[in-house]
């Protein structure tokens, strides 16, 4: 019973979690990053986000028209950096804005 | 296999999975996000980098089949996940009735059951693919009609028997099965006209000369089941035209509306079986199979609209007010 719950309890912060990821990913793009540096960007500020999820994601936010990307050569191999475009950085902003409210409303919810 | 090289054969993998323009550049991108993936691995465990941390650096991102799949947009569903469990009921129902038909055949004439396995056994199975086809058809319907105003009801609708996209409305879907057969009205209207003197029609339609006998009814049948048949086509018609007019249905007229159909499609069923509606064997072999279509596909209608009639939600006893 304990396990069941338990098993309950991660899938629950993961549905959690998951609407909050894109939101998160935007936050630390405002300054160019690629893939694993945003990654450990994300991990080190408490939220980790799996590899697996995280690359394909990146993809499809430059798919959706909120990402500009380019191929960059510094130190070690070629490493294709992702940051805000000016449609990204505007939808982060109204983002932003809904979570704010959202966390207050949950705020008021849940006290 | 040292570490780079699984690496590689994983990067390989997951780029024979995608697209070809997305190929290159998101395998190039994974081998340096693997790569320094893995240098992490290493320098957090103080070792050099072997072939079990890059296995188990590879396990956490995932199979490659699932990892292309994350990279690919979604396309669309040729069977939505709602639909699903009708679907796997509809293809078993049609695999095992058209065995149940057929598998006597083995035991009561010369059929061996290899034979029937080629002739009917296996060709159950083209019942799948059609009912994917229908459902296939019937989710592009829907998102093809999930922007549009209005229920999405269409001939389609009729003709594939779908349900419609779009924002519902009170009635629905019965209302939008009503517009459709409203929208079909003239068509059926034609047909009426055309089914009483089909040669006598063509005859006139056709360039001069043409041979029409193919067309010619049956005269036993024209002489006997002829009449009353156009004669219910027409009332079909009619009562259509008068709800049209009163632009609403009541209660009773969707009685009297499924009362004749289920005349119509009994009395059609009980002449494709005991009669010949065309003097002509091919002519009525083939028209006899697409009305065999027809009536099946009517009799799954109104099996459906039966099985709704009869659902309601009801208060179970222990949750209902006391009298």
């Amino acid at each position: 019973m304990v396990r069941a719950n338990d098993e309950s309890v991660s899938k629950l912060d993961t549905e959690l979690r998951r609407g909050a990821v894109v939101l998160a990913v935007l936050s630390q793009l405002r300054t160019a990053q690629y893939g694993y540096s945003l990654r450990q960007a994300l991990a080190q500020r408490g939220m980790p986000i799996e590899e697996g999820t995280l690359y394909p994601l990146l993809r499809r936010l430059e798919e959706q028209g909120l990402l500009a990307s380019d191929w960059r050569i510094s130190d070690g191999p070629p490493r294709r950096y992702y940051t805000l475009n000016p449609n990204g950085t505007k939808i982060f902003a109204d983002l932003t804005a809904n979570w704010h409210a959202l966390v207050e409303t949950m705020n008021r919810l849940l006290d | 296999m040292d570490a780079n090289a699984i690496i590689e054969d994983y990067v390989n993998n997951v780029a024979a999975k995608l697209p070809g323009r997305l190929r290159n550049d998101i395998g190039l991108e994974l081998r340096t996000l693997l790569t320094d993936q893995l240098r992490s691995a290493a320098e957090e465990a103080g070792r050099a980098a072997d072939a079990e941390m890059a296995l188990e650096v590879l396990r956490q991102f995932g199979r490659p089949d699932e990892v292309a799949s994350r990279y690919v947009t979604p396309g669309f569903e040729l069977i939505e996940p709602g639909y699903a469990p009708t679907f796997v009921k509809l293809a078993a129902a049609c695999v095992a009735i058209q065995w149940a038909i057929t598998l006597p055949l083995v035991f009561y004439s010369r059929m061996t059951f290899p034979d029937w396995w080629l002739h009917w056994g296996f060709s159950a199975f083209a019942w799948v693919g059609a009912l994917v086809i229908w459902f296939a058809v019937g989710s592009w319907n829907r998102r093809r009609a999930a922007g549009a105003q209005g229920s999405g009801a269409s001939l389609l609708n009729l003709v594939f028997w779908l349900p419609g996209g779009g924002e519902w409305r009170p009635g629905e879907p019965q209302a939008a099965e009503r517009r459709a057969a409203r929208n079909a009205a003239p068509l059926g209207a034609v047909l009426t006209v055309f089914f009483i003197a089909p040669a006598w029609i063509l005859g006139h339609l056709l360039p001069a000369g043409t041979n029409t006998s193919w067309a010619v009814y049956d005269a036993h049948f024209q002489g006997a089941l002829l009449p009353p048949l156009i004669a219910l086509m027409v009332v079909r018609l009619l009562l259509q035209a008068a709800v049209t007019v009163n632009a609403r249905w009541r209660a009773p007229t969707e009685t009297i509306r499924f009362g004749l159909r289920l005349v119509f499609v009994a009395l059609l069923f009980w002449v494709v079986f005991a009669w010949h509606i065309f003097a002509f064997a091919f002519t009525d072999a083939v028209f006899k199979a697409w009305l065999l279509i027809f009536l099946l596909v009517n009799s799954i209608q109104m099996i459906v609209w039966m099985r709704r009639a009869s659902i309601q939600v009801r208060v179970p006893k222990h949750l209902a007010p006391p009298k």
